[in-house]
């Protein structure tokens, strides 16, 4: 089995994390999935499925397409809801031994600050991630995510909410200036940052003459989105994130340990991996080792000593 | 009254992500092809269980293997690659394919799969020659169930959807479970099978043959039944079997379990529930994942609280082996 080392711990908020390796929101379930293939107290951090007040079907399949160097989705926030998770899932989680991100969403602003309480209020949850950009439906919270003012607004809310969970705010690419986005989150409470979610995106069939997914367009991931995502990372590491001391949790088509190491370059403290864990269910522990050795070539003592390392 | 036919499911191995050789590879007819996987002599998994296997992401290196493979006499004949489908191809996510017999021999394990190249993935995967290395994930889901008496076993595939009803065919013979197979198909060229010869039409006689070599090996026999009548029966599987009750059935009771095109599926929900037959049905699934993850391949399912008319369920977690019943046909 693979042990990571203790120098590659890194802070983000007020949450400590033995690596900077955790997996991303919906692509890790309630983690019990991915503990068939490896020890999740291996990981950084792990990070929910969305978490929604009530518990939510989904949209009609198919759900997802694949697409050159990427995938898109639109599962539409199917999840057990509030009750079921602190029921269920979350004592589940806690065996693991691995700090849990619970990603809460909502489609009004009492849903989520009735989530988020009720979530800081258990124990088990070391951070709450507020997704305020989901693409595929339209009480997704993305209207809080790409309006400053709105999103100013629900942080400032849910912050007062939050006093045990670190408060993490998960950023849409799908606005013209993410900068600004971020700016209006930290100025409202928010601890770290976590960017990219998926990009909306479009699969048609050109025989059928149809749209593949049948909630039209998804979000687009894996290793297509990576440079969309470092640049975002870079812009809010050099605008807002490096100057504030405000930690980035960077995602995006991450998959190998260079992804990574680039990741941390643009300024992310922590990463998220997604679609790689459909490639390779391994992937997280994985990246743990290859970032250890990836430091000592680099003559690094930690991963904080990449964080917005870029020269030029 | 139908007996209880819920699929198995809560007594599986983990999944492991192996690497496995491929150690043989065999046409299955005109459009299908076998590959033969080595596994570790731990390997535990029932009929009805599926893997999920990485394809290749580098287009240089799927243009290499097919140039190894063209012309070759083992790898058949595969369409030539043109720029724009080399430029198709960057499989992503695995492919989901169903085990379809399983062989333990010395203490040695041999896993059959039974591939249909019809996209990026499964070209890559059929192309494949034997000597090399395919990692798998596995084994997933859920399984067929025997019944808990010694009624007689009916089994269906509809084309590549045999798979899993070959090693459902020896597992239930070697539980001494009586069963006859029914196999169906666009036309006889689209039988996922090396036939010896090319067996007869029968018209609309439903008639046993040993033709089919993965079945004749478990002594099941099996009626063919082809769309256009060039081998067999004259008519699609399910029509075959409903010939089979009107004409050989000896009364006796009966469970069915099938893999096939939903429509194929669909029809044989309808002859079990009109005869009220237990029914175990294994779906097809577009998965992101197979783990349970990522949740894209959902299927309408009654709801076993009963609370709503319907709930999703995944095809990979809660599947891919459904009871009949619990499926909300569109």
């Amino acid at each position: 089995m693979i042990r990571p080392e203790p120098d590659l711990g890194v802070t983000l908020g007020r949450l400590r994390m033995k690596n900077p390796i955790a997996t991303a929101s919906g692509c890790s379930g309630y983690g019990e999935e991915l503990a068939q293939f490896y020890d999740l107290a291996l990981l950084g951090a792990i990070v929910t499925k969305s978490i929604t007040l009530k518990p939510r079907e989904g949209h009609p399949p198919p759900r997802l397409a694949e697409v050159r160097a990427g995938m898109l989705n639109a599962i539409g926030l199917a999840n057990v809801g509030l009750e079921a998770f602190l029921r269920d899932k979350l004592p589940a989680l806690a065996r693991f031994e691995v700090p849990v991100i619970v990603n809460v969403a909502g489609s009004t602003r009492e849903e989520y600050l009735e989530v988020c309480a009720a979530l800081d209020a258990a124990p088990g949850v070391a951070g709450i991630e507020l997704n305020v950009s989901c693409p595929n439906v339209k009480e997704g919270g993305m209207e809080f995510g790409i309006d400053p003012a709105t999103l100013a607004g629900l942080v400032q809310d849910v912050r007062r909410k939050v006093s045990r969970a670190t408060l993490i705010v998960k950023l849409s690419p799908n606005v013209t200036d993410i900068a600004v986005i971020a700016r209006a989150a930290v100025d409202a409470g928010a601890e770290a940052l976590s960017l990219i979610n998926t990009l909306r995106g479009l699969a048609i069939d050109p025989w059928k003459g149809r749209p593949i997914l049948t909630n039209v367009t998804g979000g687009l991931s894996g290793p297509a989105i990576k440079p969309v995502a470092l640049y975002m990372v870079r812009r809010v590491w050099e605008q807002v994130a490096g100057p504030r001391g405000i930690p980035i949790l960077g995602l995006g088509g991450i998959q190998f340990v260079e992804d990574v190491i680039e990741f941390l370059r643009a300024g992310a403290t922590a990463v998220s991996v997604g679609t790689a864990n459909f490639v390779d269910p391994e992937t997280g522990p994985k990246l743990v080792a290859g970032l250890r050795e990836a430091l000592e070539r680099l003559g690094c003592g930690s991963p904080g000593d990449l964080t917005g390392r870029l020269e030029g | 009254m139908a007996g209880e036919s819920v699929a198995g499911g809560s007594e599986v191995a983990a999944p492991r992500r192996l690497d496995l050789p491929l150690v043989a590879k065999r046409a299955a007819g005109a459009s299908f092809t076998r590959l033969v996987l080595d596994a570790p002599p731990d390997w535990d998994s029932l009929p009805g269980q599926f893997v999920n296997i990485l394809c290749e992401s580098d287009p240089q290196a799927v243009m290499a293997s097919e140039g190894r493979v063209l012309g070759d006499e083992e790898g058949g004949e595969w369409p030539q690659t043109t720029g724009l489908e080399l430029a198709r191809r960057w499989p992503l996510v695995r492919r989901p394919l169903s085990i379809s017999r399983v062989f333990r021999d010395a203490g040695r394990v041999r896993l059959d799969i039974l591939v249909r190249p019809v996209g990026s993935g499964t070209r890559w995967l059929a192309s494949r020659p034997a000597g090399s290395t395919i990692n798998i994930v596995g084994p997933l889901g859920n399984h067929f169930a025997p019944p808990e008496d010694d009624r007689l076993c009916i089994l269906v595939g509809g084309g590549c959807g045999v798979a899993p009803i070959f090693g459902l065919a020896d597992y239930l013979v070697s539980l001494g479970r009586r069963c006859v197979a029914f196999l169906g198909a666009a036309d006889v060229h689209k039988m996922p099978t090396a036939f010896r010869e090319l067996p007869e039409p029968t018209h609309h006689q439903v008639a046993a043959t040993d033709a089919v070599a993965e079945f004749a090996e478990s002594e099941t026999p099996t009626v063919l039944a082809t769309d256009d009548g060039s081998a067999g029966f004259f008519g699609t599987a399910t029509a075959a079997i409903e010939e089979y009750f009107r004409t050989l059935w000896r009364g006796e009771p009966v469970a069915l379990y099938g893999c096939g095109p939903m429509p194929m599926l669909h029809a044989l929900a309808r002859i079990a529930r009109e005869r009220d037959l237990p029914c175990q049905v294994s779906l097809e699934g577009f998965m992101g994942c197979g783990i349970g993850v990522c949740l894209s391949c959902a299927v309408k399912r009654r709801d076993p609280t009963g609370g709503k008319a319907w709930t999703f369920r995944l095809t990979c977690r809660d599947g891919p082996v459904v009871d009949a019943r619990d499926i909300v046909w569109q």
